[in-house]
C-alpha cells in the first residue's frame, strides 16, 4: 500500500494553547479575588459587579469552560488528528469551533457581571449564549467525527471513545438542562421547576464533571501518557472494562448533590449506589494509568512531564474515592453545604484537570515548536509550589467544614443550639480561609511560572504550522464481523455504531431518573397552602436569582433536628412547584433561607432590618461577610417586564387567573407600597419602586406558605 | 510497525507483558494484561453493596427513609418547644447585678441581640435602649417578658427556644444597664416614657 502525504493543522492545536493559558489565568485570579472575599467583604468594592454572588460564576465558568475546556480542545485537536492519522476533516470548522467558543467566553463574563444569569450552577449561561454553546458543540463534534471516518487507522484507540462519549454526553447534557422559555433577550425561565428542576439541574451538574471535567482528560490521559513515558497501555482489557461501566454508570449518580433533601427518597438511593459503584470503573483509569508507567518510575523523577501526569491521575484518583464516599448519607450529613465540597472540587480542579493540562502544554507546545522545554528547572518549581499551592488550598477547608459542621450541629445540655448565630460559625473560619486563599495564590505564582516557561520555549522555537506526515490509506473493511474478531474490536472500526451505543448507554440512566419524577404525580406531594408568588414577589425573586444569592444562602432545610431547631420545618417537595428556577443551592456562606418570612420564626427580621443589612450588613455584624448590596435601595425596578413574566409563568403552567398578566402591576403596586409604608414608620424613606422593595416582598415571602399548612409532621415541636 | 507477522507473540521488554497484535496507534502499543484481581473484586463489592442497599431501603423498606429518620431524632432529643411561651408577668423579679451574670449577658447580647439595636444598644431596626422611653414596659420583668414571648409583628422574635431562661435573665439586665448610657447615633424615642 502507497504511503499518503498529509500535514497535521498545528496552528489550531497552538491557539487552543494560548487561549487555555489566558483564561487560565483570569479565571483563577477571579477565584483568588473571591477568597479574599471571604476575608475583607469589602472587596466586593460596592458596586454590582464584582460582588461575589456575581463573579463566582464568572470563577466556575472560566475555570472550566475555559481553562479546561481549552486545554481539551487543544489537547483532543493534537491528538486526534495523530491517533487517526489525518488532518482534521476541515479546518473552517476548527476556527469556527475556536474563535466560537472564545466569543462565548466573552459573552460569559460580561453576562455575568450585568447579572444576567439563569441562577443554575454552571449553567448560569442565559438562552442566546446556551444556543451559541450547543451550535459551536455542534461543530466540534462535526469536526471530531468527520476526522475520525477519514482516518487512516483501521480501529480507533481508546482515547477517541473517550472523546466521543464526552461530545454526545455533553450535548445531550447541556440542551437538555438548558430548556427554558425566554421572557426577554437576557431572561428566561427554565421549563422545569422545583425538585424537577433541581433534578434536572444536578444531573446535569454532575455529568459536566463526568463528562466535561473527567472524560475528556482520561482520553487526554491515554494519549500523553504512554506518548511521555513512552511505554505500552498497561490493560487493553481494563479500558474496555472501565470506560462503559464508567460512561454507563456516571449518568445515574446526579442525585447524590440532592440527599437530605426535598428529592424523593427513591431517587436519592440511586443517587447513593450508582456513586459507591463508581469507585472501581472511575480507579480503572488511574491504575490504568500508573502500571503504564511501570519500568519508567526512574524518569518520572527526571520528567516535568511524567510528574505533573503522576499528581494529576493521583489527585483523580482521590477525589473519585472522595466523591463516592460524600455520597453516602453518613458522610454527606456532614459534608453536604460546607467547604468540604468546595475542597472536593478543587483537588479535580486543580491537581487533576490543571496538572494533566499542564502536562499536556509542556508535552506538545515544544513539540509543535521543534524545540526543547525552556527550563527543566523553573517546570520543576511551577510543579512543586502548584502541589503546595493545593494542599494549602485543600487541608483548611476540610479543617474548616467538619469545624462548621460540627458548630452547626451542636447542641448544649439544655438542648438549645450551642451556636444558634450562623455567623459565629462562618467567624470560626477566617484563618481557615486566610490559609485558603494563600493556597490559591501559590497555584497561581505556579501557573505564572509556567507560563514564563512556556513563553521562552516558544520564542526559542521555530513554529511548525503544517506538521507533515505519511500513512497508508484506509482499506476498507467489510461492515460485518471477521472471524475471531470480537465485538468490541469490530465496534472499534466502526466509529458510527460506537458513537450510538454510546448515546444508548448514557440515555437510560437518564432517562429513568428523569422522566418518572416528571410524570408520575405522587412523586411530588403537593401541599394546598402553596401558592404562585404575586408579582412584586417574582420581580424580587429575579432579583435574588440575578445577584446570585445562591452562590452563598440555601433554601432548603433539611431534615436534622440541628436545621429544624435553627431555621424551621424541613423542605417539602410540594412547597418548590412555583419556582422556575429552583434555587435550593449547594453552600452556606450564609444561613438557610426558606424559612426567612415566617413571622413566628427563628429567622424571622422585620422590613426594615432587610433595609439596613442590604444598605450596610457590617453596621449590624461587623463580622458579616455579607457584600453591600445598595444598588437594590437606588435602582427602579423594571415595571415593564412584569406582564410577560406572568404570562410565561402561566405558560409553563403556573396558576395565575387568565388575564392576570395585565393587573399584575397594579397588585404590584399596592403590595410595594405597603412594604414602603411599613418601612417610613420606622423611619426609612424609600420609593416603593425601588428594587429592595421587591427583593423584601420575596425574603418576607420565603416559607410563608409551607407554614400556613401546618403539616403536623414537620411541626418544631417534636412531638 | 512493529506488527505480528509470523504469529510470534511480542512481549514488551521491561515487564514481559504480551503486547497485543494490531494494537499500534501513533506508536502507544497495548497490553494484553487481564484486570487486576483486587480491582474487579472492588467493582463486584460495590455492586453487590449497591443492588443490597436498593433492596434495604426501597424495595423492603426496612431502613427508614429521612423523614422518619428525623422523626426519630427528635423522639430521641425529647424536644418539646411549647407553641406560645407564657407571658412573664411576675413584677418582683430582680436584675441580677454580679459582674458575672453582667458579662454572661454581654456575650449573648454581642451574638443575638445587637444585629437589630446596635452594640450600645442606640437602635436602629429595634428600638433604642438607652432613653426613658419604651414599648413595652420599662421594668426588668418587662425585659424578661418581651425576650420570652416576643412581638414578631415588629420584628422581635420570641427566644424562648433558643436562650435558656437563666440566659434570658442574664441578658435581660445586661439590658437593664445599658439605660442611661450614651452611645453615638441613638434612634428618636419610642413608645411612652418610663415613669
Amino acid at each position: 500500500m502507497e504511503n499518503q502525504t498529509f500535514y497535521y493543522d498545528n496552528k489550531i492545536v497552538r491557539n487552543f494553547a494560548y487561549a487555555t493559558l489566558l483564561w487560565g489565568v483570569v479565571g483563577m485570579v477571579v477565584g483568588l479575588l473571591l477568597a479574599l472575599q471571604f476575608i475583607w467583604p469589602s472587596l466586593s468594592f460596592g458596586i454590582p459587579y464584582t460582588t461575589f454572588g456575581r463573579i463566582r460564576p464568572i470563577h466556575t465558568n472560566a475555570v472550566i469552560f475555559a481553562f479546561v475546556g481549552n486545554g481539551m480542545f487543544t489537547g483532543i485537536y493534537y491528538s486526534l488528528q495523530r491517533l487517526c492519522k489525518a488532518r482534521m476533516f476541515n479546518d473552517l470548522l476548527s476556527k469556527i469551533n475556536f474563535w466560537g467558543w472564545q466569543f462565548i467566553i466573552v459573552c460569559a463574563a460580561l453576562t455575568f457581571v450585568f447579572g444576567i444569569t439563569t441562577g443554575k450552577e454552571y449553567a448560569e449561561l442565559e438562552w442566546p449564549v446556551d444556543i451559541l454553546v450547543a451550535v459551536i458543540w455542534i461543530v466540534f463534534g462535526w469536526n471530531m467525527i468527520g476526522t475520525i471516518i477519514k482516518r487512516r487507522t483501521s480501529h480507533i484507540y481508546v482515547a477517541i471513545w473517550f472523546y466521543i462519549a464526552t461530545f454526545v454526553t455533553i450535548a445531550v447534557l447541556h440542551v437538555t438542562n438548558s430548556l427554558a422559555i425566554p421572557v426577554g433577550l437576557f431572561k428566561s425561565y427554565p421549563i422545569y421547576a422545583g425538585v424537577q428542576d433541581a433534578l434536572v439541574q444536578w444531573w446535569y451538574g454532575h455529568n459536566a464533571v463526568a463528562f466535561f471535567l473527567t472524560t475528556p482528560f482520561l482520553g487526554l490521559m491515554y494519549y500523553f501518557l504512554p506518548k511521555a513515558a513512552n511505554r505500552p497501555i498497561f490493560s487493553y482489557k481494563l479500558s474496555i472494562v472501565h470506560f462503559w461501566a464508567l460512561i454507563f454508570l456516571y449518568i445515574w449518580a446526579g442525585p447524590h448533590h440532592l440527599l437530605y433533601s426535598a428529592l424523593p427518597g427513591w431517587a436519592q438511593s440511586l443517587g447513593v449506589v450508582f456513586s459507591v459503584m463508581l469507585i472501581a470503573p472511575s480507579w480503572g483509569g488511574m491504575v490504568n494509568g500508573l502500571l503504564t508507567l511501570r519500568g519508567a518510575w526512574d524518569r518520572v523523577r527526571e520528567d516535568p512531564v511524567l510528574k505533573f501526569m503522576v499528581v494529576a491521575v493521583t489527585a483523580y484518583g482521590m477525589s473519585t474515592f472522595e466523591g463516592p464516599m460524600m455520597s453516602t448519607k453518613t458522610v454527606n450529613a456532614i459534608s453536604h453545604f460546607t467547604d468540604w465540597t468546595v475542597g472536593h472540587a478543587h483537588i479535580g480542579a486543580l491537581g487533576w484537570n490543571g496538572f494533566l493540562t499542564f502536562a499536556v502544554l509542556y508535552y506538545l507546545i515544544p513539540r509543535i515548536f521543534q524545540t526543547q522545554l525552556y527550563s527543566k528547572k523553573v517546570a520543576n518549581l511551577h510543579f512543586w509550589i502548584a502541589t503546595l499551592g493545593i494542599i494549602f488550598y485543600a487541608v483548611p477547608l476540610y479543617w474548616g467544614a467538619i469545624t462548621q459542621a460540627s458548630m452547626w450541629k451542636e447542641f448544649t445540655a439544655d438542648g438549645m443550639l450551642k451556636y444558634p448565630n450562623f455567623l459565629e460559625t462562618v467567624t470560626q473560619l477566617q484563618p481557615m480561609y486566610a490559609a485558603r486563599a494563600i493556597g490559591g495564590a501559590l497555584y497561581i505564582v505556579g501557573i505564572v511560572l509556567g507560563i514564563y516557561n512556556l513563553v521562552l520555549t516558544i520564542k526559542g522555537g521555530n513554529f511548525l504550522a503544517e506538521e507533515a506526515a505519511s500513512a497508508p490509506a484506509l482499506v476498507k473493511a467489510g461492515g460485518k464481523r471477521g472471524s475471531g474478531e470480537g465485538i468490541h474490536r469490530w465496534l472499534e472500526r466502526r466509529p458510527v455504531q460506537f458513537t450510538v451505543v454510546a448515546l444508548v448507554a448514557i440515555l437510560i440512566g437518564g432517562l429513568i431518573e428523569i422522566v418518572p419524577l416528571y410524570l408520575i404525580k405522587t412523586n411530588i406531594p403537593t401541599i394546598a397552602s402553596v401558592k404562585p408568588y404575586t408579582p412584586l414577589e417574582l420581580q424580587g425573586r429575579d432579583i435574588y436569582v440575578r445577584e446570585g444569592c445562591y452562590t452563598c444562602h440555601s433554601q432548603q432545610v433539611r431534615p436534622f433536628r440541628s436545621e429544624t431547631e435553627r431555621y424551621g420545618e424541613y423542605a417539602k417537595a410540594g412547597e418548590y412547584v412555583y419556582d422556575h428556577p429552583f434555587q435550593w443551592g449547594s453552600k452556606r456562606n450564609g444561613p438557610d433561607l426558606s424559612r426567612e418570612g415566617v413571622v413566628s420564626g427563628r429567622q424571622y427580621k422585620p422590613n426594615s432590618w432587610h433595609y439596613n443589612h442590604m444598605l450596610n450588613p457590617q453596621l449590624l455584624n461587623e463580622q458579616s461577610i455579607m457584600p453591600v448590596y445598595k444598588w437594590l435601595i437606588s435602582d427602579d425596578l423594571d415595571l415593564s417586564t412584569t406582564a410577560k413574566k406572568i404570562r410565561v409563568m402561566q405558560f409553563l403552567g403556573v396558576p395565575y387567573p387568565a388575564g392576570y398578566d395585565k393587573i399584575a402591576n397594579d397588585d404590584l403596586m399596592i403590595q410595594a407600597r405597603a412594604i414602603a409604608d411599613d418601612l417610613k414608620s420606622q423611619g426609612i424613606q424609600v420609593e416603593p419602586t425601588k428594587e429592595i422593595i421587591a427583593m423584601i416582598a420575596y425574603l418576607q415571602r420565603l416559607g410563608k406558605d409551607v407554614h400556613a399548612a401546618g403539616n403536623p409532621t414537620a411541626s418544631i415541636t417534636g412531638k | 510497525m512493529k506488527m505480528n507477522e509470523n504469529n510470534t507473540v511480542e512481549k514488551d521488554e521491561l515487564t514481559g507483558d504480551k503486547l497485543l497484535a494490531g494494537h499500534d496507534y501513533d506508536n502507544i502499543r497495548e497490553l494484553d494484561n487481564n484486570l487486576p484481581k483486587w480491582w474487579v473484586w472492588l467493582f463486584i463489592i460495590t455492586v453487590v453493596w449497591g443492588v443490597a442497599y436498593v433492596i434495604v431501603y426501597d424495595v423492603l423498606k426496612a431502613a427508614p427513609y429521612q423523614q422518619e429518620e428525623w422523626k426519630n431524632e427528635m423522639a430521641a432529643a425529647g424536644t418539646v418547644t411549647p407553641g406560645q411561651p407564657a407571658a412573664v408577668t411576675d413584677t418582683t423579679l430582680l436584675a441580677l447585678t454580679d459582674q458575672a451574670s453582667l458579662d454572661a449577658g454581654k456575650d449573648i447580647w454581642l451574638k443575638q441581640c445587637k444585629v437589630c439595636h446596635l452594640e450600645g444598644g442606640q437602635g436602629l431596626v429595634g428600638p433604642n435602649l438607652t432613653d426613658d422611653f419604651s414599648i413595652h414596659g420599662c421594668k426588668y420583668y418587662n425585659v424578661v417578658n418581651i425576650i420570652v414571648v416576643g412581638a414578631p409583628e415588629k420584628g422581635m422574635i420570641s427566644w424562648k427556644a433558643q436562650l435558656t431562661d437563666d440566659q434570658i435573665k442574664k441578658v435581660s439586665s445586661y439590658v437593664m444597664t445599658l439605660k442611661g448610657t450614651t452611645p453615638p447615633n441613638p434612634k428618636a424615642p419610642q413608645g411612652d416614657p418610663c415613669k
